[in-house]
């Protein structure tokens, strides 16, 4: 009797344990050494640059595994080249999963490319943390996609910031929009509009132009001749160069307004600073190339883990935004993992991205918290406004909410 | 010549085999990778029937792809009047679609020859991507369309990506077959008489605009094919899925295959594949190589290396793999 | 919410599209040159004129101001345009024109990759040799930058003219283009044209590099858009004719800008393509472009 007894205790003991050691078998990417994360970037073509966001990521990865790792675990990172080509970026995630076997996806690059492959990461449970774009859909669809969040402060609520900027300290503002005729540009302008509210009627022109153009010369001069007093330029890196530039060539003198995505601080000193003197923007991470952060302790542990760490990289990237961007995400990664527990599951790791309270991030600005809820899956919602003066950045006012209503 | 015939049949009965039992031997995802190389495969068919059979370089077959990719998509998302599309049937579909598109660029081609063609072409896959970013409400705009993730149908017990092996191999081999049969009869003689010399054609009674145009048309539907296979294996269209690279690297293809070597594309579709998404093998591969170091994930190395293999292969076989293998073979059959 | 239409603003959309016609006639030049000599479109002429600015650009870090390194720049870009044409396009001279083709594409790839790798492809400044203000000409701001490069466009197909028309060498580059047998009889070293061919492309871009770099700033890409207009402008012109392609290249600029601007269906995102329309029905008219020959073949 006792002894059957006994047998049956060990007989379920056995059960539990090969079970126990079953379900750890059973999430992919993670070994008892190793937590395995995937991504797809540009390396070649127009957005190589971008890439680099993927190499910050690499070389805070390497850091963080030199110091032991998370849980005793070190994280592998493999990142595939997409060349900016959604179609690649699928085939590159379908790979990620199938062939490496990670257990996340992780801040891939580009709109089109993250809503090219959330279908079948939500399809196949896998999480696609922190896209790297700031559409909203990535952090307001979380009921139909509940395996994705975003991370960067939504691009329409940045232009609702605008808007509410030049209803509160703009008289008589008459508004000129120049913007990118795609996807990025519209919900910049939506946003600007939501901003204005009634005082939306006050933007005068807007011109949209296409990533095929050689330069935007030609509209520049077409919202020029509206009279307006407000220039807001929600355009793609070069584009936002030829418009400061157009505008100086032009002679032209209106309060400029430039988004996020084209303000580095790199871009806003080689463009004449006749026109870029005064121009407002939105600021939430550090700028490695902005003097403001030469001595400060975030960026100063950037650029030595950039050398120690960084494969591959030269002095020209310790003043690459991209690399600091990339680094502030991996942070905001890593404090996720560790949140997910000793024995992470895709499930348990979606659940801490989704209740995220992160103080004290170093490249991002001073007193943003990274939270999200279940229902709030936009981890960056504070920025400052800042406005450009004497070749830098200077941020002013309060933290300013980019939270969507 | 029967030599060369039973040679022909012989190597086609060997890829219907290879194709047969290669999923059993390679990984899911790779078999998803051959897909894609089938793929391009079959777009090089139609390019080569056009640039390689009738001489009309075309620069743009991409854009015929991204006719193929649109018409599948917008039948299986928003379906014909509100009736969504299975993605299997809307592959012939697309292929008309597309052949029709080709049949009525083929008509001012006429009138245009060698680099004039080439470039206008080129305006075709420049000009393509912009018709979907202006008419959004129809096409998606540059959000694009998402199409449903592809599932074998009938109940078939095979995996996502087995099932588009087999789908993407079995098409390919018939428009193997259907390319073959073309070149070989009435049309592909009159399509070559075209190709070396108008005048003569014409005099001996070949309709130069019916063969021209023919030629056009039946390129663009093995591109659309090509297109709607694609659109279905990712799941997903937009403007940027069909690049103006693409239109490039399907000439590429076209040279590293040979022109007119319907078997030498294979290795052309594979070139395509795997210089696009394995440049980091290959730049591990180049390292090998004594005082050299690329790291493959440093952005612009890529680039480097697609563009050195093109230049390198080009100078080692300037007629392509189809224009070697026919080396080796006059080789084995003339007499010295 | 359109602007409404002011000659003001006319005039300086029309200055913008002749400045930017400029530019793509300076690269179409380059592309019938080669195309003049050794038959090919050069795929890679948008990349080698980045290049070379790069270059420029670096010369200037150092220290050098533009007129210095200039003339630097030139030497190096004609070197460079041999060395090419000797050491890629001569081998395979007599294979497919499509084979050819691919070669240049090869080579675009290879420095757009190197580009990215030496200098990185974040935008730079490029410091021009002209003033950024604006003049005054008739009530209407144009900028001195864009008078000066639509000035060294003109001053440039006026030397290419002049070597063309009165040197032995211009004349000798113009025989083994037209007849390359016959030229080998007089004792024309048919070879070295080619490379002088692509010698002097490769300048013509590397100026129109640094012409375009201080207003669209200068990345890896640069030149990338440049090109495909440069390809319109040169088919437009009839590909045979330098005159031809600087037409072409001043009626594109000039075109594009105008319907961007005034055509509202068309806007920004169709004036390409509705360029390109034009030029298919221009084609259609007259087979051989604006000022290119067709040879009379009928059957």
């Amino acid at each position: 009797m006792g002894v059957r007894v006994f047998l049956v205790f060990v007989a379920a003991a056995l059960l539990a344990v090969t079970s126990a050691s079953a379900r750890q078998v059973a999430t992919p990417g993670v070994t008892s050494d190793e937590i395995h994360l995937g991504s797809s970037v540009p390396l070649s073509g127009e957005a190589a640059i971008a890439g680099n966001v993927a190499r910050g990521i690499e070389a805070y990865f390497n850091y963080v595994n030199d110091k032991g790792g998370v849980f005793g675990r070190k994280i592998k990172f493999t990142y595939l080249d997409d060349g900016y080509d959604p179609g690649r970026a699928v085939n590159n995630t379908i790979r990620l999963i199938q062939q490496e076997q990670v257990f996340a996806v992780f801040s891939s690059l580009g709109t089109s490319n993250n809503l090219a492959v959330r279908k079948l990461l939500n399809d196949a449970k896998v999480p696609q943390l922190f896209v790297s774009s700031g559409a909203t859909t990535f952090g307001r669809d979380y009921k139909k996609y509940p395996w994705t969040i975003g991370y960067i402060p939504p691009y329409s609520e940045e232009g609702e910031i605008y808007g509410r900027y030049v209803v509160k300290n703009i008289k008589k503002a008459k508004i000129a929009v120049l913007y990118q005729n795609d996807d990025y540009g519209r919900d910049l302008f939506a946003g600007l509009r939501r901003g204005l509210g009634a005082k939306a009627k006050s933007i005068v022109a807007k011109v949209g132009y296409d990533p095929t153009s050689a330069d935007v010369q030609p509209q520049v001069t077409q919202l020029k001749a509206s009279k307006a007093n407000v220039l807001m330029v929600f355009a793609f890196g070069k584009f936002s160069l030829q418009a400061f530039n157009a505008v100086s060539r032009l002679g032209w003198k209106p309060q400029i307004f430039v988004n996020d995505v084209s303000s580095a601080s790199a871009l806003m000193s080689i463009v004449p600073q006749k026109a870029a003197n005064g121009a407002i923007s939105i600021v939430f991470g550090k700028d490695p190339a902005s003097p403001s952060w030469a001595n400060d302790k975030g960026i100063r542990l950037f650029q030595s883990i950039l050398r120690k760490y960084g494969n591959g990289t030269n002095a020209r990237d310790l003043k690459d935004g991209y690399f600091s961007a990339g680094m502030a995400t991996a942070y905001t990664m890593v404090n996720t993992l560790k949140k997910a527990g000793r024995n992470p599951t895709r499930q348990s790791v979606m659940n801490a991205a989704t209740h995220l309270n992160e103080k004290g991030n170093p490249f991002v600005l001073p007193g943003i918290v990274i939270r999200t809820t279940p229902k709030s899956r936009f981890p960056i919602t504070q920025v400052r406004l800042q406005r450009w003066s004497a070749n830098a950045w200077r941020p002013f006012g309060k933290l300013v909410s980019a939270k969507p209503g | 010549m029967k030599l060369k015939l039973a040679l022909e049949v012989a190597c086609f009965l060997a890829l219907a085999a290879f194709v047969a039992v290669l999923p059993r031997f390679i990984s899911d995802f790779r078999a998803r990778e051959f897909a894609i190389a089938g793929m391009y495969f079959i777009a090089l068919l139609g390019l080569s029937i056009l640039t390689g059979y009738s001489g009309q370089i075309s620069l743009g077959n991409g854009a015929f792809m991204a006719v193929g990719g649109y018409t599948t998509a917008i039948l299986s998302v928003d379906g014909f009047y509100g009736h969504p599309l299975r993605d299997l049937w809307t592959i012939p579909i697309a292929g008309v679609v597309a052949g029709v598109a080709g049949l009525v660029v083929g008509v001012p081609a006429l009138r245009l020859s060698g680099l004039y063609l080439a470039l206008i072409t080129f305006g075709i896959a420049v000009s393509f991507p912009q018709l979907p970013k202006k008419f959004d409400h129809f096409f998606g705009g540059t959000t694009g369309k998402i199409l449903s993730l592809p599932r074998p149908p009938f109940g078939l017990d095979t995996t996502p990506n087995d099932w588009i092996f087999y789908l993407t191999w079995g098409i390919a081999l018939v428009l193997l077959a259907l390319a073959w049969l073309l070149v070989r009869g009435r049309t592909g003689r009159g399509l070559k008489a075209i190709r070396d010399s108008e005048v003569a054609a014409v005099s001996s009674g070949i309709s130069l605009a019916r063969y021209k145009t023919l030629a056009f048309g039946i390129s663009a539907f093995y591109a659309g094919i090509a297109g709607s296979l694609y659109a279905i294996a990712n799941a997903y269209v937009n403007p940027d899925v069909f690049p103006i690279m693409l239109s490039i690297y399907l000439v590429v293809g076209l040279a590293v295959g040979g022109l007119d070597s319907l078997f030498g594309l294979l290795g052309g579709a594979a070139l395509i594949y795997f210089l696009q998404n394995h440049a980091d093998t290959v730049a591990r591969w180049i390292n090998h190589l004594p005082a050299l170091e690329l790291d493959p994930k440093q952005p612009g190395i890529p680039s480097v290396v697609f563009g050195v293999v093109l230049i390198v292969v080009m100078l080692l076989i300037p007629t392509g793999m189809g224009g070697l293998a026919r080396k080796f073979f006059v080789s084995l059959t003339t007499r010295r | 919410m359109l602007a409404t239409f002011t000659w003001t603003e006319f005039a300086q959309q029309l200055a913008a599209g002749i400045r930017e016609g400029a530019i793509y006639a300076g690269l179409a030049l380059a592309i019938v040159l080669i195309y003049r000599s050794t038959r090919v479109i050069n795929f890679a002429q948008g990349e080698m004129a980045t290049f070379t600015t790069f270059i420029a650009w670096s010369l200037q870090n150092r220290g050098l101001s533009f007129w210095v390194a200039f003339p630097i720049v030139l030497a190096i870009a004609f070197a460079g345009g041999v060395a090419i044409e000797r050491t890629l396009i001569r081998p395979v001279e007599n294979a497919p024109v499509l084979t050819i083709v691919i070669v240049t594409l090869g080579l675009a790839l290879l420095l757009n990759g190197l580009m990215s790798v030496i200098w990185g492809g974040a935008n730079r400044q490029f410091h021009g040799p002209f003033s950024t203000r604006t003049i005054d000409v008739g009530g209407v701001p144009i900028s001195v930058q864009d008078i000066g490069i639509v000035a060294v466009s003109i001053v440039l197909v006026v030397l290419l003219w002049l070597f063309f028309r009165y040197t032995k060498l211009g004349l000798a580059l113009r025989a083994s283009a037209v007849n390359p047998d016959s030229s080998r009889l007089v004792g024309v070293r048919v070879g070295w044209m080619l490379a002088l061919g692509w010698g002097i492309a490769a300048v013509l871009g590397a100026v129109a590099g640094m012409m375009i770099a201080p207003v669209v700033f200068l990345d890896p890409n640069m030149m990338q858009t440049i090109l495909l207009y440069a390809f319109a402008a040169a088919v437009l012109g009839g590909l045979e004719s330098p005159a031809g392609a600087v037409v072409g290249g001043l009626l594109l600029g000039v075109t594009i800008t105008m319907l961007g601007r005034y055509v509202g269906f068309i806007g920004s995102t169709l004036k390409l393509p509705a360029a390109l329309l034009l030029i298919l029905v221009l084609l259609l008219l007259r087979p051989g472009g604006l000022f290119g020959r067709v040879a009379v073949r009928r059957v």
